[in-house]
């Protein structure tokens, strides 16, 4: 079966006057219905791995696949949820979770009824982003990332601008979301734990220019629950990952 | 540039009515004579007595003003636009923009009538030349300060240059948009004064010239408070319609304010 994404051999620097070798020869695939995250220190190139997957620039080398065809440099293939402040403070809930579908040319406003009542969101149709909380607001900004057409998402750090307990509430609520529309994703966080707990499969990123240093497969069955961060293996991966990211910053 | 508040109606009528009620008591207890500074009470009585002759210089006013508004704003919209889409024009246009408003008007309305006579031409060219500045650089503004974080966003979703400008820049200079317009709004009865003034033969600006020389002070105050009420009402008007069009924003400053 032809894989959701494939990225092969992508290399990049940024010109200009210091050179910035960012990604070197990186490979990775995500396969249909798959959670890969990718885990690495930050500055470490994970944003420009976005950037270039959704087409915003062409790769030096390297080519990318999205459902076996070539799309380097082009936009519009991938569904994408930012760190924070994504949603259009003059549009409504409902009409900003539309808002990718009208990118694309379709609008479906009863199936953004739908999902937001599924997400529990369902009395804020008709309210402004400002009334929410951000941990909301990121629950918004998801449903309306689940209602794009593309299948692929990229999630670049959905929770890194939350308190620690709604980001644990957050990954609880998108797995159970994530769980009834299985997409295939790439998530970027540089938390050990939300890694582990979160996807099937975690590469680890070196420092700049980013390569894959080790991937590792998440053993835990699905659904899954927080008790499982406190498991012997769930602690034991965390450490050998906390020990390869360390070393791997040393040896800068 | 900063956004202006809006405003809420009880405080600025009280301070009115006292400065009126002070500028009574001060007129008579100083015994001022009314070719020197008449008093409300007088200014009214002598607004309700000429009130037919005042009607149609007033509606001459309005129309030129609003006419010379409506072009203005919309030649500061399409400078905006252009300016913003096409960079390499804002570095040449945008400076040429800002020397436009320190042409004087008092040197260029005598040579506008003199080009195109006494109609209403010149007298619209002297407000578009005044209201399209404040529009023009306020949505230049506004578009500059589109939030980069959303810009990135909707380039990722893959939304085109046309649906980022219409889906994105646009709303979100908006409240700036707004801004420009209350100023221009203001600029644009002055504007249509001066330019009566300069020469016309009707409007408010013609009225006020007879007045004045004919040291009929009284008079010339009623125009004064005329002209305010137009200049009031339109800019009432903007606000009216700011609030309707930019509710995210507008709501957002009354919960505050509630909060206070």
């Amino acid at each position: 079966m032809v894989n959701k994404l494939e990225i092969d051999g992508l290399t990049h620097t940024f010109g200009g006057q210091n050179n910035v070798h960012v990604l070197d020869d990186l490979s990775l695939s995500v396969a249909e219905g798959e959670f890969v995250t990718l885990l690495g220190p930050s500055g470490s190139g994970k944003s420009t791995i976005f950037n270039l997957i959704g087409g915003l620039f062409k790769p030096d080398q390297g080519d990318i696949f999205i459902e076996g065809e070539r799309v380097n440099g082009q936009r519009g293939h991938i569904s994408y949820l930012p760190q924070q402040d994504s949603l259009l403070p003059w549009r409504t809930i409902e009409d900003n979770v539309v808002l990718v579908q009208e990118i694309t040319g379709k609008v479906d406003k009863a199936a953004a009824r739908e999902w937001l009542e599924r997400a529990g969101l369902g009395g804020y149709g008709a309210s402004y982003p400002d009334v929410l909380s951000g941990g909301m607001r990121q629950r918004v900004a998801f449903i309306r990332s689940l209602l794009s057409p593309q299948e692929l998402m990229l999630l670049d750090e959905p929770f890194g601008a939350l308190d620690e307990l709604t980001r644990l509430d957050m990954q609880d609520w998108l797995l159970k979301i994530w769980e009834m529309d299985r997409r295939s994703v790439l998530f970027i966080t540089h938390s050990i734990e939300e890694a582990l707990y979160m996807s099937d499969r975690i590469l680890i990123l070196s420092d700049k220019p980013a390569r894959i240093v080790r991937e590792i497969e998440v053993p835990f069955a699905r659904p899954r629950h927080h008790d499982i961060t406190l498991d012997n293996t769930f602690n034991q991966l965390k450490r050998e990952i906390y020990q390869m990211l360390k070393v791997g910053n040393q040896n800068d | 540039m900063r956004r202006l508040s809006s405003w809420r109606l009880g405080p600025p009528i009280m301070a009115i009515l006292l400065i009126l009620v002070i500028w009574q008591i001060c007129v008579s207890l100083f015994d001022m004579p009314a070719w020197m500074l008449p008093s409300p009470v007088q200014i009214i009585q002598e607004g309700i007595a000429i009130y037919p002759r005042l009607l149609g210089h007033t509606l001459s006013t309005i129309q030129i003003a609003l006419g010379g508004f409506a072009i203005g704003v919309s030649v500061g919209i399409l400078l905006a636009v252009a300016l913003h889409l096409v960079p390499q024009v804002r570095q040449s246009v945008y400076p040429l923009m800002v020397l436009s408003q320190n042409i004087p008007i008092i040197a260029l309305a005598p040579l506008l009538v003199l080009w195109f006579g006494f109609g209403d031409l010149p007298k619209i060219l002297i407000i578009t030349l005044v209201c399209f500045f404040p529009v023009a650089v306020s949505l230049i503004d506004g578009f500059r300060q589109t939030s980069p974080t959303l810009k990135n966003y909707m380039q990722m979703i893959g939304a085109s240059r046309r649906q980022i400008f219409f889906k994105l820049e646009w709303p979100s200079a908006l409240p700036y948009f707004f801004s420009g317009l209350k100023i221009s709004a203001t600029y644009s009865v002055m504007g249509a004064v001066i330019a009566e003034w300069l020469g016309a033969q009707e409007g408010l600006g013609v009225f006020m010239t007879l007045a004045s020389s004919a040291f009929r002070t009284d008079q010339v105050f009623v125009a004064i408070f005329v002209i305010m009420a137009i200049s009031l009402i339109l800019f009432g008007f903007i606000l009216l319609l700011e609030k309707w069009l930019v509710p995210w924003d507008t709501d957002q400053k009354e919960a505050h304010k509630d909060g206070e």
